[in-house]
């Protein structure tokens, strides 16, 4: 398993360095000088040259590239263009608040979807089961950002439980992870009811029926564990969809994390923070879903490792 | 069910949590704070750094230049008492206020003046705002309160360059000390001192209890400023009463803020004006006759009504009348008629087609959908291209033989609040791109000439006149359809006064106060 694992954070490495590259490469293939618009509309062209020549645009796009992958190995990720912090200490500012938010929404999401799945699965073509799936659906299509809005107006400024907005104890985090998990609630949920259904449609569970236990037990000792593979697989996916998608969840609940700085960099072609940024982004997705990979081993004792 | 039981009492327990800790904040309240919700964060706090409207408005309350501008954009002494200028334009002294300290303790004086603009003029600093100042060519201390300033050339328009927030005046031992993060600890004279910025979270500003002007000193503890993209997010902020000032108000969400009683809609006569450049070097702009159909076929009333929802009112100079040196000229009136009768005129009886380029932003769309309908009555079929702002300002510089500008929405508002900010960038051959915003690629020698007539005198008349004679020519030659001047909206809390959005879009906050 150990070597596993080691292996698998090796094949890492290329991954990133290809992900790098391309972010890189696209980066400036996007039109947008980031010279003119770090100076501001008002400038001259001489602010506009001594300020790409202090962000070392004016070299060969190979040497750029090559200088700041010759950082990245000591660490060193350049400065932003627009702020000119370290883009290390913009990340370790930002990042925890993004994980801190994509976890909380991560169990709102598990918590109602694997609920509502099996509840409406064992419950197959009662109300319940209409009513969760019709949410679902809804659930899937809504855009966070008028969802979060609307959470905000209802639970902040009508009825004043919580805070609008900003990032400091629970009470921040509740609008942010509902809306961020909302979406992966409807899917999860979709995804638990079809897995579940083909699950007690087995014989085992007939079994299992028959020999007297109680329905209880049935559902879940017996089938939610084994329904569960696929679930799982939705929800590694998923965590990853939710760095995505904080994104707009952090916009809107003016929530500072990676998902903001990456918005307000892309704006202004801030090419330091985008690739720290994005690259940092990419590693998290690999390394949740080598967490999934081990996972299924421990879910499932079929599978192993070696 | 019990499943869901189970899910009911967490969900519950979780919203219990959360509601005894936000009550627990009500507790601590008998120090007066204001909280700001601002629709970006700085990106720094030095003013000669700086080139946003977001980073200035929280330099302002801490940092004072020279000259300031009241609320109405009027030049004010604030660090100068007063000062003279020689004819010729090439020589400013200034006699600064006597005992004024900074933040850090460090005294105010004509060296810290001259140790500032040696800063920015110092092209090795590599500041923003150095080619703002590189015309002063030597900066002499006369004596502990007066400072002599000599500029290469003579340039006019120096008195409003330093009333320019870039003119703020930094302790030079802050700046020592800190070195290239001094735009993260800024240190001035103002009735605010900074105390902590959590960057994309908040800055907090606190009460300067020894501000030299009595009479003018912080009324509030405590400014927090956060930043808050969302324009919705603000206004619920606003609501619910966690923030008392929203910079700023969109227009769609103006009669919002004015039917709700707890609020109030701080609005300012801005100095923009909004215009649609057209590239006067190629057919078939290249004939005053098509460009002044194009400024007759536009009902600028009612684009203003839907777009602004009122807060505005038609442009009728290239400056918005805030702008010192501002002369009214004229509006053309909406008349398809004429405007059908130019363009055939001109060898256009059937129109012709063009693209319309502008921003992504809500209210810049909605005047391009606007100007495309009007466009359609007199025949003109104009393609609607809306760009995010790194798309369109690489459209925007690049030099006339590549550029596929054809009509361009924009707006400006020159940051010196004077004339000269207002038309030599915008309408002057020198100021092409890739150099400024002549995106028009309009000139004019008559324009050219008047422009550096006004720059060769400090006397003020001279000036006034040589502008209003610019002005004049450029609305005969209608470079742009001239749309509007428009109004800046700020949200306040119905219990806070004395806070506002500056003419130049830049909050005007050391004022604020609670009823």
């Amino acid at each position: 398993m150990l070597r596993y694992i080691l292996r698998r954070l090796l094949y890492m490495t290329p991954i990133l360095f290809g992900v790098s590259l391309v972010i890189f490469l696209i980066l400036h293939l996007v039109p947008g000088d980031p010279a003119r618009l770090v100076a501001g509309l008002d400038a001259t062209q001489e602010d506009v040259k001594i300020v790409r020549s202090s962000l070392g645009l004016d070299r060969p796009l190979p040497v750029q590239y090559l200088s700041w992958l010759g950082n990245l190995l000591h660490g060193d990720l350049g400065r932003s263009a627009r702020t000119h912090r370290p883009v290390t200490q913009e990340l370790r500012l930002t990042f925890p608040a993004t994980v801190e938010l994509t976890l909380s929404a991560t169990v709102v999401a598990v918590l109602i979807g694997v609920a509502a799945g099996t509840i409406a699965a064992v419950r197959r073509n009662s109300v319940f089961d209409y009513t969760s799936m019709v949410v679902a659906l809804l659930g899937v299509c809504t855009p966070s950002f008028w969802l979060g809005l609307m959470l905000m107006l209802v639970f902040a400024v009508k009825l004043d439980l919580l805070p609008t907005t900003g990032r400091g104890g629970l009470e921040n985090l509740v609008l942010p992870a509902v809306t961020l998990g909302a979406g992966a609630a409807a899917i999860i949920a979709r995804v638990t009811r079809s897995s579940m259904l083909e699950v007690l449609g087995m014989d085992y569970i007939r079994t299992a029926h028959a020999k007297g236990l109680a329905a209880r037990a049935v559902v879940l000792r017996h089938a939610v564990k084994n329904a569960l593979i696929p679930v799982i697989t939705v929800i590694g996916l998923e965590f990853g969809y939710l760095l995505a998608g904080a994104v707009v969840t952090e916009t809107v609940f003016a929530y500072p994390g990676v998902g903001w700085l990456l918005v307000e960099a892309i704006g202004f072609r801030d090419y330091p923070v985008i690739q720290g940024a994005l690259l940092l982004l990419a590693l998290q997705f690999a390394l949740v879903n080598l967490v999934v990979d081990i996972l299924y081993a421990f879910v499932d004792p079929r599978i192993s490792y070696g | 069910m019990k499943q869901l039981r189970l899910l009911g009492v967490l969900v519950l327990g979780f919203l219990l949590v959360a509601v005894g800790l936000s009550s627990r904040a009500l507790a601590a309240q008998a120090e007066k704070v204001i909280t700001i919700a601002q629709y970006a964060d700085a990106v720094s706090l030095d003013p000669q750094d700086t080139n946003d409207n977001a980073s200035y408005s929280i330099e302002k309350p801490m940092i004072e230049g020279l000259i300031g501008f009241n609320e109405k954009m009027e030049q004010i002494p604030q660090l100068a008492e007063r000062w003279d200028a020689s004819p010729d334009a090439r020589v400013y002294t200034f006699y600064l206020r006597k005992g004024v300290k900074f933040h850090d303790g460090t005294p105010f004086n004509a060296a810290a003046v001259k140790a500032n603009f040696d800063r920015v003029r110092n092209p090795d600093n590599k500041l923003k705002r150095y080619t703002l100042y590189k015309i002063i060519s030597q900066i002499d201390v006369i004596n502990d309160s007066t400072v002599r300033f000599t500029l290469s050339e003579p340039f006019g328009a120096m008195i409003a360059t330093f009333a320019h927030p870039a003119g703020g005046i930094s302790s030079p031992t802050a700046v020592q000390k800190y070195g290239s993060d001094y735009g993260k600890n800024p240190v001035g004279t103002g009735p605010y001192k900074f105390t902590e910025w959590v960057p994309n979270d908040h800055i907090t500003m606190v009460k300067n209890p020894d501000y030299w002007d009595k009479n003018n000193e912080a009324k509030v503890d405590k400014i927090i400023v956060k930043p808050v993209p969302e324009e919705g997010t603000r206004i619920a902020m606003l609501q619910k009463g966690d923030a008392q000032f929203i910079n700023f108000v969109p227009y769609i969400q103006a009669d919002v803020v004015k039917a709700d009683r707890n609020l109030s809609l701080a609005s300012t006569e801005a100095i923009y004006t909004f215009w649609v450049a057209m590239n006067t070097q190629k057919k078939p702009f290249n004939d005053v006759r098509v460009r002044q159909a194009m400024n007759y076929a536009i009902d600028k009333e009612a684009v203003i009504k839907a777009v602004l929802r009122g807060q505005g009112k038609p442009a009728d100079s290239p400056l918005a009348p805030r702008v010192w040196g501002y002369t009214p000229v004229k509006t053309y009136p909406y008349d398809p008629a004429k405007a059908k009768a130019l363009l055939a005129e001109a060898g256009y009886p059937n129109g012709f087609k063009t693209v319309l380029r502008g921003n992504v932003q809500t209210d810049q769309k909605d005047a391009m959908v606007a100007i495309q309908g009007q466009l359609q009555q007199v025949g003109v079929d104009a393609e609607i291209l809306a760009l995010p702002a790194a798309a369109l300002t690489a459209e925007r510089f690049k030099p006339l033989e590549e550029n596929k500008m054809e009509m361009d929405l924009a707006g400006w508002s020159p940051s010196t609040g004077d004339a000269d900010w207002g038309i030599r960038p915008l309408l002057t051959k020198e100021n092409w791109p890739p150099t400024n915003f002549t995106v028009g690629f309009y000139t004019n020698p008559k324009v050219e000439e008047s422009i550096k007539a006004a720059l060769q005198t400090s006397d003020a008349a001279k000036r006034k006149a040589a502008y209003a004679e610019a002005q004049r020519v450029i609305m005969d030659d209608c470079p742009w359809i001239f749309l509007w001047v428009n109004n800046l909206l700020g949200g306040s809390r119905a219990n806070v006064g004395g806070i506002s959005l500056q003419p130049d879009a830049i909050g005007y906050y050391r004022s604020v106060y609670y009823k």
